[in-house]
């Protein structure tokens, strides 16, 4: 008896083994991509995406009418057939559509353009909907034609709304008329799922398999197949994507050694470089991002509503350390609020403080500016013969002892770099006298304390998605926005800083708002309620050998050009 | 008669029980720092905007109000819809549950079973060499940092042998052919569910083996084995049917409540196997401020644990007839 059950132990163990081997030597005869993501999509419902998973997938279903081109950045015709035709006196754009085909198989129509906006505008979408307030009606006198009719001219029109995803409005006409018999309705369009998204992208839903994994497959329909733009014969080539999931990046890079997946699409930290670089299989792409990562300043109160203080304290940070020790060179200093990579928007000519000084040199400048403004010490920190010495107690203009400030940072758990960047700044800021201490705090706090209950001293944050738009400028500094939950956290107020926003916002001729933009950088680097820190590269891998076209452009290679591009080899 | 009235008390008592900890989770979510708009919005959303959401979501009412909207709902089996996901958080819950009780149960029954058998075996062998090894393998096994061995794991016997997956719970390859069965499938998720497995029941079965031991250690000292020993059972006999049963009561105690406990998976094992389950939603809905599916999962948690508190007790009851209530 024993010996039976003996041998039942061992064929179950073989077939077990033989299935194993089954598996691994199973060959893949599609022209699959696998990509690996680090979490789930939460949702294919378009308006309620707002994880970076779920735009990555959607961004290969959903097509907007103009897409940034790779190398310039610059908004080129997709879903639209042309530039857009701008009639000054009704304050009208004109946009003429491709001929496109939703996934369905069904026209892409002037109607379904409209549709998106009115929905967008009726049920103020989130998200969306500021991108779409200032449109006063939109007209299809055919169905290949979209006229957009303004309130006031709005420079935002051309790179937000125009790069909105244009959804179908079969799909979403039955949404629409549940919405409006909904109480509520933006909560209800929360709620709303959808399971199988027609989209105009490279790309439809195959099969979602939650927890596991995402099967996009080829458009057929897709209007760019065959198509050469930008100087590449766009496909998609491949049959299709996969999106698997890893619930760390331990195992997502694993995946990518072993050749479980062909991309992992998230950055790769640092500690794993070493070990990629040196594997014949693996090829890293270090690109740069459209971020910010910066040290901001309360200046509604004293000490920090002294300009001169927040220049000096800016002469102090030694952005070069940040930048080659804690960030291990992989990351840009940043000078400016826009970043150098959005090198339209980028103004190159901004005060760049501390730039080249030894620690020495940033001591005696910082001193010097703080001495000039009515700053005292009990011990300065130069002393008679110019040499550095510990600073104690820095008295403010007005006579007063500096009180003691926090610099409020994201916990080590949650961004290390940013935790280590306050406590280096505190170290700095203590040469010359200051009070500083660093205070790490748990993210959701932080916020709060900064945009809700606004009582604070300073704080580092960061954007890891800023938009190629400048917009945010205005959004970032402009006084209206000074107020609880708005994005002007540091209560900055300048009249000429939002006179010059409110033109930059009106300013139709993109090289006038150039010039209006570059103006609003070099005010606001001269007054300082934020100290660009850094902008951290982009490091992503993927396998050599089985797929080439890889476009890498400002937010790395996971783009739609890369996905319309990449062919087997 | 004496037992249905223990019963009938307790189930009060649960039921007081859990209504103060529906209190405080709602407590808890509202204190705890951030708000779950501001994950939603980015620097082209308005305070208006973001004031809209808020009041759309409810979030603008008195929490007093949120309170009784929160009472009320529950009791009419309205969990409401998650945040994030936009999807009921019954149908996500319902969704991830089988694969967090199918993982964790297996391992908590492998390892209580191999844990009674080598425990039984270490105490009869007190002092001896077979002693030692279990209980010092026991000790380590069971004091590893879990996602280290966890990790340890996928890189041997996924990345390096490449005998298994490194993580997930199926593979498209399977899961994509039209030619799969129902017995394929069977077999492509245990072939992914052999690594988590293993590192559950490392991690475990020590903790029961100790237990065990220990138990029976006292047992061996009780008369009655004494009175076995004096008829002249085998020693087999009287480890296997005299002290064992006895022994193994507070392991029971310790199983059922592991069991309960493992619908609420773990949210590390489950993260690092990349294991679609409840505790890897736990993690997402408390971080990201998702109030109505945190909330559900942990009262789902709640009444499980306190009801299988009180299945533990009727059992130790139904077990030891010295045990009366």
């Amino acid at each position: 008896m024993k010996k039976q059950y003996g041998k039942l132990l061992v064929l179950l163990w073989a077939g077990l083994l033989a299935w194993i081997g089954i598996l691994t030597g199973s060959a893949r005869a599609a022209s699959i991509l696998k990509v690996g993501l680090l979490e789930e999509p939460k949702t294919l419902n378009v308006w309620l995406a707002s994880d970076t998973w779920s735009r990555k997938v959607l961004g290969q279903i959903y097509q907007p009418l103009y897409v940034r081109e790779p190398k310039e950045l610059k908004l080129i015709p997709w879903l639209a057939e042309s530039q857009p035709q701008y009639d000054p006196q009704k304050i009208c754009y004109t946009v003429r559509l491709r001929k496109a085909n939703w996934s369905d198989g069904t026209e892409l129509t002037s109607e379904d353009v409209a549709f998106t906006g009115n929905f967008i505008k009726e049920f103020k979408v989130p998200r969306y909907y500021s991108k779409w307030r200032f449109i006063d009606r939109i007209e299809t006198p055919d169905p290949r034609t979209v006229k957009f009719y303004l309130k006031e001219p709005r420079a935002i029109f051309l790179g937000r709304t125009l790069t909105t995803p244009i959804a179908q409005k079969k799909q979403w006409e039955k949404v629409a008329v549940q919405l409006r018999k909904a109480e509520k309705p933006i909560a209800s369009l929360m709620k709303t799922k959808i399971e199988k998204p027609i989209g105009s992208g490279p790309f439809h839903l195959r099969q979602w398999k939650q927890g596991a994994y995402l099967y996009l497959c080829r458009n057929e329909h897709f209007f760019a197949q065959g198509k050469s733009i930008e100087g590449m014969t766009l496909g998609p080539h491949l049959d299709g994507i996969i999106f698997k999931l890893f619930g760390t990046s331990d195992a997502a890079i694993l995946a990518l050694k072993k050749g479980s997946i062909d991309m992992f699409w998230w950055g790769i930290q640092p500690g794993y470089l070493q070990d990629l670089k040196n594997n014949p299989n693996i090829q890293l792409f270090y690109s740069e991002k459209s971020a910010l990562y910066y040290m901001g300043f309360n200046v509604r109160r004293p000490p920090f509503s002294d300009a001169t203080l927040r220049r000096a304290i800016a002469t102090l940070i030694d952005k070069d350390f940040i930048v080659n020790r804690i960030l291990q060179g992989n990351a840009i200093k940043m000078h400016s609020i826009v970043p150098p990579g959005n090198r339209f928007w980028y103004c190159p000519d901004v005060p760049k403080y501390g730039e080249g000084l030894t620690k020495e040199e940033r001591i005696k400048k910082a001193f010097e500016m703080l001495k000039g403004a009515g700053y005292t010490w009990e011990v300065p920190p130069l002393k008679p013969d110019g040499a550095i010495q510990p600073a104690k107690g820095i008295k403010l203009p007005d006579g007063s002892p500096m009180a003691r400030f926090t610099i409020l940072t994201p916990p080590a758990d949650y961004d290390p770099n940013r935790a280590m960047a306050g406590m280096m700044i505190q170290e700095w800021l203590r040469m010359v006298g200051m009070p500083a201490f660093a205070k790490p705090m748990a993210f959701g706090s932080l916020i709060q304390q900064v945009k809700v209950r606004r009582k604070f001293d300073a704080f580092i944050l960061g954007y890891g998605r800023l938009s190629l738009d400048p917009d945010y400028l205005r959004a970032f500094f402009h006084s209206r926005n000074n107020r609880v939950r708005g994005w002007n956290m540091s209560g900055y107020t300048n009249p000429e800083f939002d006179r010059l926003a409110d033109l930059s916002a009106k300013a139709m001729d993109v090289q006038e708002r150039r010039r209006l933009i570059w103006e609003m950088q070099r005010i606001i680097m001269r007054d300082v309620p934020y100290i660009p820190l850094y902008n951290p590269k982009l490091i992503e891998g993927v396998r050599k050998g089985k797929f080439e076209g890889w476009v890498q452009m400002l937010g790395g290679i996971g783009n739609v050009w890369t996905f319309c591009n990449l062919r087997e080899k | 008669m004496e037992l249905r009235r223990y019963i009938i008390r307790r189930l009060i008592q649960i039921a007081i029980i859990f209504y103060v900890i529906l209190t405080v989770l709602f407590l808890l979510f509202r204190l705890a720092p951030g708000d779950p708009v501001s994950r939603m919005v980015d620097p082209t959303m308005t305070p208006e905007d973001a004031q809209r959401l808020i009041s759309q979501l409810g979030l603008d009412q008195p929490i007093w109000v949120q309170y009784l909207y929160y009472v009320k709902n529950f009791f009419t089996g309205n969990f409401g819809h998650s945040f994030h996901y936009g999807k009921p958080v019954v149908e996500i819950i319902w969704d991830r549950l089988p694969n967090t009780v199918l993982l964790f149960t297996t391992s908590i029954i492998l390892s209580a079973l191999v844990g009674v058998f080598l425990g039984k075996i270490a105490s009869w062998h007190k002092g001896k060499a077979t002693d030692a090894v279990l209980t010092i393998g026991a000790l380590v096994t069971h004091t590893v940092f879990l996602p280290w061995l966890a990790l340890i794991m996928i890189w041997l016997f996924g990345y390096k042998m490449g005998w298994f997956p490194i993580t997930g719970m199926i593979s498209e390859e399977v899961w994509l052919d039209p030619e799969s069965g129902i017995f394929a499938k069977a077999l492509d998720v245990a072939h992914h569910m052999v690594l988590p497995l293993s590192t559950l029941f490392l991690i475990h079965f020590g903790a029961y083996l100790l237990i065990m031991r220990s138990s029976m250690l006292e047992t061996l000292k009780e008369d009655y084995i004494i009175t076995a020993r004096a008829k002249g059972l085998s020693e087999k006999v009287i480890r296997d049917k005299h002290a064992a049963p006895n022994a193994a009561l507070p392991v029971v105690t310790s199983v059922g409540l592991s069991l309960a406990f493992s619908i609420n998976g773990g949210a590390l094992t489950e993260t690092v196997f990349t294991w679609p389950g409840i505790g890897r939603e736990l993690v997402f809905s408390v971080s990201h401020n998702d109030y109505p599916l945190a909330q559900a999962s942990f009262l789902l948690i709640a009444i499980v644990v306190l009801l299988a508190n009180l299945v533990v007790d009727v059992l130790y009851a139904y077990l030891d007839p010295r045990i009366r209530y």
